[in-house]
């Protein structure tokens, strides 16, 4: 007999019952939310061709995508997330549309990370996209979203930490750093490696003053007071406006009262490169991830033709549920089912049973009917 | 955050980890249990400043601040440029000094000036394939050994080596020499990123401790 195969390939997992009922559950919860501030559904394939996803596009590196090819030859990738997809979309479908479009999705995304890290390839995305909408106002709108739907996913208690991509772009502009000093250093800055950030300024001639202030920011985060700080550090326009930025956004946060929940963090950067301006991430206890990334992305959707400001996030699902269980916030299930049994040597048992069994059904009730074992 | 969470810290077995425990006791932060050679005990609680430790196989300790499973560790930075994890490398404890090199006979000099294939052992194969593909853009073989790499070149398993180097001595005495310098090592403190977020005053504070003494012996 040739050896059966059940368990399934590393990073990948099925999820069934008690945790997938959360699951579902707590997709729900948020969904509704979501469905709260008015957005509207969009599903996109799961695959698509490389481009979508290139590196032109800024999203994960092409090593960690799940690639394949059609019978044309075409290099198709298993989507590693949603935002260049839906992006791809909107400029396809709202091509001429100059209001503001609010689009949500939820899905599986993909990436063949290496492997015996302890880290899953198949996760669950849910997240929204706001397009056509430069304002601090969308900006807020997506923060005070974020802070929705984790107040009403049950952990107890998150923190979202908000930056500004334009902020350290400016400051390179301004000690006249060049791109690929520029790469590195946001790589240095953004991993906290104020050891590394000294070494590159050093080697590259950096002077002593702008090098006080690199060092400088990867370290400011915290409440509004840093940005004070932060603001006395430039000089240059495009940094100042990117304080501007956070401070109005600030504003608009205390209106929608969130602002306990919000810090700010200038040293931070994201992975993906397609952000433009304000980046945040949310974070709670028990996992060693955000669980909420985001950001305004206005130059992504001109990659597909459409000359549109945008800004979204993305709730991983896994890591969500992961951290509500090692906070072990107790599942509260909404609706438990029924289990009937009949006697399957007695006709009229089960024509009685069967008709509870429709009663209950027709009021909405889960239940499910089975012939009661011998053994039992 | 409430203040009954503790702070987590993974040290690297062996000198990293007692170096490190000196320099926390500079700063009133104790715990004497983890020096009793004896005990048999894995993790270490300091209940008064809430505290725990525990010692982990170096190449380990970038795992366990990745996945939150320590909120805080202190490795060499030659573990972290192989494992590449997503950690903050906050401080440079100045600690562990040494460098990483390619080694190998006098002869193999050579091998090094031009871009043909040569066979490459050590114990850090990620570093040695960044070196050797990215910066030298040579070719090479890696072949991955778990310990006493010297030995490759002098039984012909490999042309070279690339491997901590700290005083040479080891080279020397089997008629090795360093031919290329790859880059400085010494001990980092990493910081898991979310733990930097969700107990930011009591990491700034360490932090800053540390910088403070620091200063004060330059």
């Amino acid at each position: 007999m040739s050896k059966r195969i059940i368990h399934t390939p590393e990073g990948v997992r099925d999820i069934y019952g008690k945790e997938y009922t959360r699951q579902l559950q707590l997709q729900e919860t948020i969904r509704n939310v979501i469905k709260q501030y008015g957005y509207d559904d969009i599903q996109t394939p799961t695959f698509e061709f490389f481009d979508v996803f290139s590196k032109e596009i800024g999203t994960t590196p092409s090593q960690e995508l799940y690639k394949f090819f059609d019978k044309e030859n075409n290099t198709l990738v298993l989507r590693p997330d949603f935002t260049p997809a839906i992006a791809r979309c909107a400029s396809k479908y709202f091509m001429d549309e100059t209001e503001p479009i609010r689009l949500c999705y939820l899905g599986n995304t993909y990436t063949n990370t290496n492997n015996l890290q302890g880290k899953l390839k198949e996760v669950t995305q849910m997240g929204v996209e706001l397009i056509n909408d430069d304002s601090v106002e969308a900006d807020a709108e997506m923060i005070s979203l974020v802070v929705d739907a984790l107040k009403a996913s049950g952990v107890p208690k998150f923190q979202i930490a908000i930056g500004e991509a334009e902020y350290f772009k400016g400051l390179c502009e301004e000690a006249g750093l060049d791109e690929e000093t520029e790469k590195q250093l946001r790589a240095f800055v953004s991993g906290k490696n104020y050891f590394a950030v000294e070494q590159l300024l050093q080697d590259c001639n950096v002077s002593e003053y702008y090098k006080e202030i690199f060092l400088r920011i990867a370290d400011i985060f915290g409440n509004m007071g840093s940005l004070t700080e932060a603001r006395a550090l430039v000089k240059n326009e495009r940094s100042v406006y990117a304080i501007d930025r956070l401070e109005k956004l600030y504003q608009v946060l205390k209106l929608y009262q969130v602002e306990e929940y919000i810090s700010f963090d200038l040293g931070m950067v994201s992975k993906y490169h397609y952000y433009t301006g304000v980046i945040f991430k949310a974070f709670t206890t028990g996992i060693g991830n955000a669980v909420v990334t985001g950001g305004r992305y206005d130059k992504l959707l001109g990659h597909f033709g459409k000359q549109a400001p945008a800004i979204g996030f993305a709730i991983v699902v896994d890591h969500l549920l992961e951290a509500l269980m090692r906070q072990q916030v107790p599942i509260q299930l909404k609706k438990q089912k029924h289990v009937l049994q009949y006697d399957p040597n007695d006709e009229k048992d089960y024509v009685n049973k069967l008709q509870e069994c429709i009663a209950l059904r027709t009021a909405g009730e889960y239940v499910e009917l089975k012939a009661a074992s011998s053994k039992s | 955050m409430n203040c009954d969470t503790y702070l987590t810290f993974a040290l690297g077995k062996g000198r990293l980890a007692n170096k490190t425990l000196d320099l926390l006791s500079q700063l009133g932060i104790r715990c004497d249990e983890i020096l009793d050679k004896s005990t048999r005990k894995l993790i270490f609680v300091n209940e008064e400043l809430k505290l725990r430790f525990f010692l982990a196989k170096g190449p380990d300790v970038p795992t366990y601040v990745e996945l939150g499973a320590a909120d805080i560790g202190v490795v060499g930075k030659d573990t972290i440029m192989e494992e590449n994890r997503n950690v903050y490398e906050i401080l440079d404890l100045g600690f562990g000094k040494c460098k990483m090199c390619v080694c190998g006979p006098e002869s193999a000099r050579e091998l090094l000036q031009h871009h043909e294939r040569i066979r490459v052992a050590s114990k850090y194969p990620n570093i040695a394939k960044e070196y050797f593909y990215d910066k030298k853009h040579q070719t090479v073989d890696i072949i991955k050994l778990n310990g006493s790499v010297e030995l490759g070149p002098i039984v012909e398993l490999s042309d070279v080596i690339v491997d901590i180097v700290e005083t040479g001595s080891t080279l020397k005495e089997n008629g090795l020499a360093v031919l290329e310098e790859i880059c400085p090592l010494s001990a980092r403190m990493i910081v898991n990123p979310v733990s930097l977020q969700m107990q930011r005053e009591r990491i700034q504070e360490l932090v800053a401790g540390i910088r403070a003494l620091q200063n004060k012996e330059f």
